[in-house]
């Protein structure tokens, strides 16, 4: 049993774009949107990398990230605090993020332009399923 | 100085995101809605729903640095990085504000053929009230827009 609930899994369908901030060696944060957040075990998740970006440059001074994730169903939130553990440009998880990158491509209209350079491979270090921050009817 | 497209697309309808990093340069995160450019056209007042402020006004308060993505439904985007000047509780203008912003995303995502399950919710279901105002000093603005040009410098 990992830190990841099971519930958090169609938070990472790439239905609703999810949301990281990384903060480079200078101490200067940067927050981004980004396609996908793959689940790959109770305790990892894959980011995709498709430019080489601010993103993959913080993280390669500094491993830290945080992600936000949102349900498309329920719309409940998540806060995952992460570090990188390794990068894969071949393999099972890389070969199957490839293939939601390109579908995640065609439905959002950005095929030729989302592209999978490396599924980078981070721990979970904590799961926070974020309170006060749906207006409940 | 923050060019005339960034300056439009910061008063909506646009997502925002605040990124914050602690003393162990590990980042925080947290949604805005809603954001005012003053006068000076470097000075941006974003609003966040105090509930999902604790963590990000303690990084601002012990170091000052601050991110903000902005995207449009369309992925066109962009980011402000700047310094922390002030934070204080929303008032009833901001709110008056907030929600026009919210009507328009609202407006926005069934304009582009979001479902109205989808549209609803993710527009008009998240907390901003009550809200802490955050004000900053935007040093540096990026294209963010997903391509080869995404982090080029704009200002």
């Amino acid at each position: 049993m990992g830190l990841l609930p099971d519930e958090i899994k169609a938070a990472m369908q790439g239905v609703i774009p999810s949301h990281v901030v990384t903060c480079a060696a200078d101490g200067t944060p940067n927050a981004s949107a980004i396609s996908q957040v793959y689940y790959v075990d109770g305790d990892h998740v894959a980011l995709s990398h498709q430019f080489f970006n601010k993103t993959k440059r913080n993280l390669a001074e500094n491993p830290h990230a945080m992600v936000w994730l949102i349900h498309p169903e329920t719309f409940d939130t998540w806060d995952l605090e992460l570090v990188l553990d390794h990068s894969e440009t071949s393999g099972p998880v890389f070969d199957a993020m490839d293939m939601q990158i390109e579908a995640i491509a065609s439905m959002v209209g950005m095929k030729g332009i989302f592209k999978l350079k490396a599924a980078d491979i981070f721990r979970v270090i904590s799961v926070v399923k974020t309170s006060g921050e749906r207006i409940r009817r | 100085m923050i060019p005339d497209r960034v300056f439009e697309v910061l008063h909506g309808p646009a997502y925002m995101q605040i990124g914050t990093r602690d003393a162990a340069l590990r980042p925080s995160h947290t949604l805005a809605v809603g954001a005012v450019v003053h006068d000076d056209r470097e000075t941006v007042t974003v609003f966040v729903p105090t509930a999902r402020a604790r963590r990000i006004l303690a990084d601002l308060e012990s170091n000052g640095r601050v991110a903000l993505g902005i995207a449009l439904v369309s992925h066109e985007a962009y980011q402000l990085k700047g310094s922390y000047l002030s934070t204080r509780p929303t008032d009833a203008s901001d709110l008056a504000r907030q929600e026009t912003y919210r009507k328009a995303l609202l407006d926005d995502a069934l304009r582009v053929g979001y479902p109205d399950e989808i549209a609803r919710p993710l527009t008009q279901g998240f907390a901003y009230t009550p809200g802490t105002a955050i004000t900053f000093r935007a040093e540096q603005v990026f294209l963010q827009t997903p391509g080869p040009g995404a982090g080029t410098p704009l200002a």
